[in-house]
């Protein structure tokens, strides 16, 4: 640790440019040592309390008690996550599960983004229930549509249940175009000539 | 004597209702009469005022905010650069509004004047040439509302406290049981539309409106000058001339008052489903009906319904017909069932 290190950080500190070393060079150096960045710390400190401004209850590292309450955190909630998983839940939810478990067993910063992207992921769909037809209209129940899917589901039934969700698609797409074409129709109605006709529109050939 | 006992209770309750009757009649024209000049004061204050409000549509389970602001111009008589404009509004006043979606893609409506453009992500932005935006707010509230009064019925009904504002309820009570009742609660200072619900018969709320922030300004709204002198997307040509399809089916019942707007062949949007298609209107409600063939032979009606409005639809013969409109379940099934086919069914 050469003392032209200490001067060009405590120089940084005082917000005051080495002449000879570019202060992005400093930083750069201070990142890549510890035992730089703790001079850096402590200087900062030196300088609050010589300005006077340490809190009233100073906490000498607070940034080492997060890092080891993120380290302790992830052993607490992951396997919890995992055993419920492996004793009740079947089907959907275990699939769920198995992809939330590597999640799990990564340090809580990495689960903490992942979390995020959950997040983000959600938020979507539900910007997309504004836009979805599927989700905006709310059908009723129609006979012959299955149920929602139980835990205890049997294999053989779920083509069925396959089709009975495609039908349900399809007529919900079905409702969701008469919806939107009902709405465009209502628009361009209150044009001022009585017949209009959107150029977007191709009008069908006559067939009669 | 059990008998003279039961009736004498029912002849009073009769007589009672009839007394009751009579009274409520009397104070039903009042209050029709004091509804009638609430909503022509609304429509005057939806057309005149400068104002800067939010509404959030409720349905579903679903809100939806939107922006609205309105605004008049005075607009100098030889303005040569917005000729297009000012000639259709005799160079005076123009109108300006502009109504925005505010969650999800990008819906906006703007109008100056005469043209009302439409910016959507289904489709690129177009004009077209009419003095009304179509939005979740009937335009009818600023039009002339007497043309409901064939089939509805106004009530004043009371006051109340909506918005932070005195509010004055009006209900637009249908006269048959084929559409929905409109409550209206209105700003007793400005007229202007506080909060607004579409009820059924049986009083149950499908969908409504609050308004959530109302600002009255003297001046124009910064963002309405702009608009003014904005380009606005080009209008869409709308041919005249197939003012009315000849189809070879027809609707044969619909309730009282609604009269076709329009018919036509398009395809729709979303689905490229081509389709024959008939618009119907009673002032206040629009109700689509859609012809088209399926691959299907047969399907039972199905239905769904988006706050208010209804999705019906079901093939018979494998011609499918549609209903689309804020209308009851009934009224639905029975505009389906009553579109009869002149060849295609001859069986």
């Amino acid at each position: 640790m050469s003392e032209s290190k200490f001067e060009s950080i405590s120089s940084l500190v005082d917000n005051y440019r080495a002449p000879e070393q570019s202060s992005e060079q400093a930083i750069d150096d201070m990142l890549k040592d510890e035992h730089l960045s703790a001079t850096w710390q402590q200087y900062h400190l030196i300088g609050d309390v010589i300005r006077d401004e340490i809190p009233q209850t100073l906490q000498l590292d607070l940034s080492a008690k997060i890092a080891e309450a993120i380290a302790d955190e992830p052993s607490i909630l992951a396997p919890k996550a995992v055993n419920k998983a492996s004793n009740r839940q079947g089907g959907f939810k275990a699939k769920v599960v198995q992809l939330i478990k590597p999640v799990g067993q990564l340090a809580i910063a990495a689960s903490a983004a992942g979390l995020m992207i959950l997040g983000v992921q959600q938020n979507t769909v539900d910007t997309n229930e504004v836009i979805t037809p599927s989700q905006v209209v709310q059908t009723k129940p129609l006979a012959g549509f299955a149920n929602p899917v139980s835990f205890n589901y049997q294999q053989n039934t779920q083509s069925h249940k396959q089709a009975a969700i495609e039908q349900r698609i399809a007529q919900q797409r079905r409702f969701q175009a008469l919806l939107s074409d009902h709405q465009q129709q209502v628009k361009l109605s209150a044009a001022k000539s009585a017949q209009p006709k959107d150029t977007k529109q191709s009008s069908l050939e006559k067939d009669e | 004597m059990k008998i003279l006992s039961l009736k004498l209770p029912i002849k009073l309750a009769f007589l009672l209702s009839i007394v009751s009757a009579c009274f409520s009649f009397s104070t039903l024209a009042a209050d029709a009469q004091q509804a009638k000049l609430s909503l022509e004061r609304l429509s005057q204050s939806l057309r005149q005022l400068n104002f800067n409000t939010s509404f959030v549509v409720v349905k579903n389970n679903q809100a939806e905010p939107y922006h609205w602001l309105h605004g008049v111009i005075d607009v100098p008589l030889n303005k040569d650069a917005n000729a297009q404009k000012s000639t259709a509004d005799n160079g005076q006043k123009v109108e300006l509004e502009i109504l925005a979606l505010l969650n999800g893609p990008r819906r906006d409506i703007l109008r100056v004047g005469n043209t009302v453009s439409y910016i959507e992500p289904e489709y690129a932005p177009y004009s077209i040439a009419s003095a009304q935006i179509s939005g979740p707010i009937p335009a009818i509230f600023g039009r002339d509302i007497s043309v409901l009064e064939n089939n509805y019925h106004f009530v004043s009904v009371g006051k109340s406290r909506v918005l932070g504002r005195a509010a004055q309820l009006i209900r637009i009570v249908p006269k048959d049981a084929h559409r929905y009742g409109y409550w209206l609660w209105l700003d007793q200072d400005s007229g202007l539309l506080l909060k607004l619900g579409v009820i059924t018969r049986k009083g149950k709320l499908l969908e409504q409106i609050q308004f959530t922030h109302l600002e009255i300004t003297q001046t124009l709204s910064e963002n309405l000058k702009q608009l003014y002198v904005t380009e606005l997307p080009k209008i869409i040509e709308l041919s005249a001339k197939e003012n009315s399809t000849e189809f070879t089916w027809q609707v044969n019942w619909l309730p009282d008052g609604f009269k076709e707007v329009k018919s036509d062949r398009h395809r729709m949007n979303s689905s490229k489903q081509a389709v024959e298609f008939m618009l119907f209107n009673d002032g206040l409600v629009d109700i689509s009906v859609y012809v088209n063939p399926s691959q299907d032979k047969q399907r039972a009606i199905e239905y769904a319904s988006d706050g208010a409005t209804l999705v019906l639809n079901q093939v018979v013969n494998n011609i499918e017909v549609s209903v689309v409109g804020k209308i009851p379940l009934a009224s639905a099934k029975e505009i389906v069932s009553s579109v009869s086919f002149n060849r295609l069914k001859a069986n």
